[in-house]
């Protein structure tokens, strides 16, 4: 009871950090996603904009499980570290896996807010249509959420300052999303490159989200893609859990 | 087994620098203690080391019996003590009432929303959002954080840099208050006042070291030095009576009583000498000493507020 109760309140508390920042986080997690889905199909149509943004919905939603991992759970440790916030919540009783569930928590329901307005956003303006099964294509967002969230965890315990937090978020980030098939089909690069873009856990998690999705292809198919990711996922968290620092 | 809290020989290095050097201390249960220094003296960092935010290169620490330093002892002590930390730290886009709710949480109490805006003087701001409040009025939820959950052990650090009159007047009293219902307070400070008005022992550290460690009174009486009474009067000379006092010393006009006996009697035998000598007084002053002599007299320096 004591420990639900800590997890709903400190919940509650991630949220009301989201939503009384001046619109400024509702404007980078819902407005400017469906922004690029609007401005990538008809800067990348080939006359028309369905292969495109069919290419686009499942691929921005990956890209948002990016930043949400790197961004929204890195830099925002970092944050709460130079803040001196982790500090005071450490001496609390509050146990470290309740404050990471929490955030977990609130990052996914924001995605998950994010994925329905990309996906409606898509088939009112796009005509896109999920083929896939709804439990397959959350199993992968969830998988990839987890994988992205422990990875991004590490640049939280690495970094000292937001800045360097967010410099590194930024390198990540940003590049991941053009090399990692969530804008811009990689096979368009030689082959050599784009074989090993594919190595990278964001293509793989994206290429899995994409074909599931739009393709309606069984997550069976994966195995060896869904294996490598929950290695990713373990070996982000197992860093994570070594590095961590709350004060 | 009275004491609340056992520091021994706790060391704590930054790089190569020693930011506390070899500390032992002990509080009893029900007293207040004061850690007095110098910005940077290693106050902060041995209070740290007590709540198992620092870890400690060498030495130990108990609290209520508890070894902060192990994540088992530490999982049993924090919902025992209450921490006040130097830098407020508060979730700033929550109000009063919602940052109540959310240490009563972490602690799993019921939230005492009534009571603790009033004890900190935060009555009426409930609805107030951290980042629309003063530095001291954050302090003061801050300090409400700490108390909340009614902790045996209270640990202040610099509860009152940087606060107004007003804050300094409710933290005192909350103290004062907390001491009385028998709870074990730690407190470190730069302001001398502070520390000899609300602790029943006081370390000075000097360069992350204990220099001296007593109750206010004892570090004065053993480390103040002489009360002074000077006088400048006209055909003014010490007799023997007044010889009796201490030792005179005379600079100019200026004739300077150092003394051990209470400085407010020799001022007074003094002025009846120099009435019956009809020498005419042009100026009298009396110096008591004070805490700030001792911690001069400890340490060569004065407190000052830099590092």
């Amino acid at each position: 009871m004591t420990l639900l109760r800590m997890f709903l309140v400190q919940t509650k508390m991630h949220f009301m950090w989201y939503f009384r920042r001046d619109g400024e986080m509702i404007f980078w997690t819902l407005v400017m996603p469906v922004f690029f889905l609007v401005l990538f199909s008809y800067a990348f149509s080939d006359g028309t904009t369905s292969r495109s943004s069919a290419f686009l919905v499942p691929g921005i939603i990956g890209a948002q499980v990016l930043s949400s991992g790197f961004w929204g759970v890195g830099v925002m440790l970092a944050t709460f570290r130079e803040k001196h916030l982790l500090r005071r919540v450490y001496i609390t009783p509050m146990p470290a896996s309740v404050f990471f569930a929490s955030l977990v928590v609130y990052r996914m329901t924001l995605l998950a807010a994010q994925a329905v307005l990309l996906i409606a956003a898509g088939a009112l303006l796009f005509h896109v249509r999920l083929l896939g099964n709804p439990l397959e294509i959350l199993a992968i967002l969830l998988l990839g959420t987890a994988t992205f969230v422990s990875l991004g965890t590490i640049i939280g315990a690495v970094t000292r300052t937001t800045e360097s937090a967010n410099n590194i978020a930024s390198i990540l980030t940003v590049p991941l999303a053009f090399l990692s098939d969530a804008y811009v089909p990689i096979d368009r690069f030689p082959h050599a490159v784009s074989s090993a873009l594919r190595l990278l856990p964001s293509t793989e998690f994206i290429d899995i989200l994409r074909d599931v999705s739009i393709s309606g292809a069984s997550l069976t198919h994966y195995g060896v893609w869904i294996a490598a990711l929950l290695v990713w996922m373990i070996a982000g968290t197992v860093i994570s859990a070594r590095t961590f620092r709350w004060v | 087994m009275s004491d609340a809290i056992v520091v021994e020989g706790l060391v704590r290095r930054y790089g190569s620098l020693e930011a506390v050097a070899g500390i032992s201390f002990s509080v009893p249960r029900g007293t207040v203690f004061g850690l007095l220094g110098r910005n940077g003296a290693g106050k902060t960092t041995t209070l740290e080391c007590c709540i198992g935010i620092g870890k400690p290169d060498a030495g130990s620490v108990r609290v209520l019996g508890l070894d902060p330093t192990r994540p088992q002892g530490l999982a049993r002590l924090r919902p025992r003590i209450g921490v006040q930390l130097q830098a407020t730290s508060l979730p700033e886009k929550a109000n009063v009432r919602e940052v109540l709710e959310l240490y009563a949480a972490y602690y799993g109490i019921a939230p005492r929303a009534a009571e603790m805006p009033a004890r900190v003087g935060l009555d009426g701001k409930l609805t107030r959002q951290v980042a629309q409040m003063s530095g001291g009025e954050q302090q003061r939820l801050a300090l409400a954080l700490a108390l909340q959950h009614d902790p045996e052990v209270l640990f202040l650090d610099e509860p009152t840099a940087g606060m107004d009159a007003f804050g300094r007047r409710i933290l005192w009293g909350e103290v004062e208050r907390l001491r009385a219902a028998g709870k074990t307070i730690v407190l470190t400070t730069h302001y001398i006042e502070e520390a000899e008005r609300l602790s029943d022992r006081i370390c000075i550290v000097q360069r992350g070291k204990i220099v001296a460690e007593d109750a206010p009174a004892e570090l004065v009486a053993r480390h103040g030095g002489d009360a002074t009474v000077s006088i400048e009067a006209e055909g003014f000379a010490p007799d023997d009576a007044l010889q009796n006092l201490g030792r005179w010393t005379r600079t100019g006009t200026e004739w300077k009583l150092a003394t051990r006996t209470e400085p407010g009697l020799a001022l007074a035998a003094v002025v009846t000498r120099a009435n019956s000598m009809n020498a005419k007084i042009t100026s009298l002053d009396m110096h008591r000493p004070t805490l700030e002599d001792a911690f001069i007299a400890i340490t060569g320096e004065t407190i000052g507020e830099a590092a």
